[in-house]
């Protein structure tokens, strides 16, 4: 049988599959569906500080094999979300990932923080990508020098392993990679959502309240695959891909590409068992393509 | 809740868009209660990408009865699926009607609204005292009522906007003379939205317990999106499949 391991340098993991943060719930939703310990590690929901209600409704917006979001980050403060980790790690020994918000920079380093203390977390991925909480979509990862201001301050905090999630809407994405890397991130993730708009035609309005929406799901691969190439070429620390991921071939295009490890996010709500489906595939695959491990085939793009 | 792989056994059309489904389902069926409802993948490609939510019109293990109505693309696809086809089926979810034994009580569906009320009734008529309130804007919006009028209710209170069927009029204009008349302790109400607040106006002053079924977008159907919220009445959200999709009727804010 194939070995699945990845090495993401301050860590292996056992398989490349990682559940996306804000679609996997905190880890527990899913124990009727699946074995916790058979994915590589998990991100857990967006955390700020305080809780959030979230955006009015609607949140959702289906659009051709994709989805467009606007939920805000709704849910519980970090205080609560402790408390929640550590009844998950009783229950997994599978790494926890805590994806980290914030509404400033002081916010993200004062999270990141509380985290980071925790014995129960393997590491953090910074959200300084998410479209959903000013108005225009505006985020952190879309200014490499904010993004190396930011990343450089909450990495002297901490002496956890830190993934800093990009965006797909930032103008110049490699720019921002490498301020990431340059400013201390161990890993980098992308993709978070592309920014979309929904209209109504009725109305004359937008579908959302806020405008703006981000979509994800498969409609988003070939998009998101071609950011995930083109930061790897350009970045010496590991790239976990995602964007549109539904099958064990969905898994190697990413890593073919370069990425070490991989997030799988809407496919959980379709199919709440999705990663066992695809990681029983990435195993037959890999078996097809005669792959001894994963790094045979890793950034091995020929162009 | 299971992650089922059933099997449609019979698919029937109930003239003008409403659509009766039959399906092999055996862990859901096992565990229905009136209330619960599922997630449905209506084509085993990407496309559309989200399941679709359908109340549970009556579970006899090892079978589960959807009856649903045509809107959109998701369920135009199901109507043309056929027996014997392969149907992922997530369930059952949510929350159900509370059971209120010995108590008398006053079931109100509006349409498509009669599915988890339909089930309440096929459980509990033979047990305790229910009247049914059914309305709809037409004839064809009340094609159940050979099967209810099969089942031991109380009374059953029929209201057709167009006159086809029953009194003329939305359902809202018999409420006060059978609340009156019958005093029922407790009502549980599905319906559209319209219906279901202009319910929570009307019932405000009466000392009666309240109950109704929402419906909203729903990314997955068990609590992990977020995309169901619904505002309360103490001003914060609740997750319609999570919470739901049953709720006191006075908790929710009302019009939503
Ligand atoms: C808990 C619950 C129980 C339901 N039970 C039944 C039932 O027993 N019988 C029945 O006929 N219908 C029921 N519905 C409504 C049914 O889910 C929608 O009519 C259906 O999803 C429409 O899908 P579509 O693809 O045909 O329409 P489209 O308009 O193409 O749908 C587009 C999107 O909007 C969503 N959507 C559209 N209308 C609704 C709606 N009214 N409620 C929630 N989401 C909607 C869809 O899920 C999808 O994401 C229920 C809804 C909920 C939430
Ligand atoms: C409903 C929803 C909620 C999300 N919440 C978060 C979040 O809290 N934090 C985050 O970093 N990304 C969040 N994302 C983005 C996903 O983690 C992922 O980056 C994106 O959906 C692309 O992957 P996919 O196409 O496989 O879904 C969310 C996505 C969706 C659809
Ligand atoms: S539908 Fe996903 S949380 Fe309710």
């Amino acid at each position: 049988m194939a070995d699945l391991s990845v090495d993401l340098g301050f860590c292996r993991l056992k398989n490349p599959l990682i559940p996306a943060s804000g679609t996997f719930g905190y880890g527990e939703e899913f124990v009727p569906f699946m074995d916790l310990d058979i994915i590589g590690a998990l991100v857990l929901k967006g955390i700020y500080r305080n809780a959030r209600p979230g955006n009015p409704p609607p949140r959702l917006f289906e659009t051709p094999a994709g989805l467009l979001n606007s939920i805000g980050l709704a849910g519980p403060g970090a205080d609560e979300l402790q408390g929640v980790i550590r009844r998950l790690s009783a229950t997994t020994r599978t790494p926890i990932i805590v994806n980290v918000c914030g509404q400033d920079d002081a916010e993200f380093a004062e999270v990141a923080g509380i985290f980071a203390a925790m014995p129960e977390v393997a590491m953090l991925e910074l959200n300084i990508s998410c479209p959903n909480i000013k108005r225009g979509g505006a985020c952190p990862a879309q200014d490499e020098k904010h993004t190396y201001r930011l990343v450089k301050r909450v990495k002297e905090n901490i002496a956890k392993p830190l993934i800093v999630k990009l965006s797909p809407n930032a103008a110049d994405i490699v720019a921002v990679a490498r301020a990431a890397q340059e400013a201390g991130a161990d890993a980098l993730s992308l993709v978070n959502t592309f920014l979309g708009l929904a209209v109504d035609l009725e109305k004359r309005r937008p579908v959302f309240a806020n405008t703006l929406a981000g979509l994800s799901g498969p409609a988003i691969k070939p998009l998101a695959l071609r950011l995930v190439w083109e930061v790897c070429r350009q970045v010496r620390i590991p790239v976990i891909g995602m964007g549109g991921i539904t099958s064990g071939k969905d898994v190697l295009e990413y890593i073919l590409v370069g990425a070490s490890a991989v997030q799988i996010g809407t496919v959980n709500f379709c199919e709440p068992a999705a990663a066992v489906r695809i990681l029983a595939e990435l195993e037959k695959e890999m078996e097809k393509l005669r792959l001894n491990n994963l790094n045979e085939i890793k950034g091995k793009l020929a162009v | 809740m299971h992650d089922e792989s059933g099997r449609i056994e019979e698919t029937r059309c109930l003239g003008e868009n409403y659509y009766l489904l039959k399906v092999f389902a055996p862990q859901i069926a096992r565990e229905a209660k009136p209330g619960n409802f599922v997630m449905l993948r209506v084509s085993p490609t990407w496309e559309p990408l989200l399941r679709r939510p359908f109340g549970i019109l009556q579970s006899q293990p090892p079978h589960i009865w959807l009856y649903f109505q045509v809107k959109g693309r998701g369920t135009t696809l199901l109507k043309d699926r056929q027996a014997g086809d392969r149907l992922d089926i997530l369930g059952p979810l949510g929350n159900a009607f509370p059971e209120l034994p010995d108590q008398k009580i006053l079931l109100i569906a509006g349409g498509r609204g009669i599915v988890p009320l339909f089930h309440y009734a096929k459980n509990y008529a033979a047990r305790q005292p229910l009247l049914l309130l059914y309305g709809g804007r037409g004839a064809a919006d009340l094609k159940l009522l050979a099967e209810l009028d099969a089942m031991p209710l109380l009374e059953k209170y029929i209201f057709s906007e167009d006159g086809s069927c029953g009194e003329k009029g939305p359902l809202t204009e018999g409420l006060e003379k059978i609340v009156r008349e019958q005093r029922p302790q407790a009502t549980m109400a599905c319906g559209p939205e319209a219906m279901l607040a202009a319910l929570a106006g009307m019932l405000r002053a009466k000392k009666l317990d309240n109950y109704a079924s929402l419906e909203a977008v729903m990314g997955c159907g068990f609590g992990v999106c977020h995309s169901c919220a619904v505002a309360a009445a103490d001003g914060r959200y609740r997750k319609v499949c999570a919470d739901g999709p049953v709720f006191p009727l006075e908790e929710i804010q009302w019009p939503i």
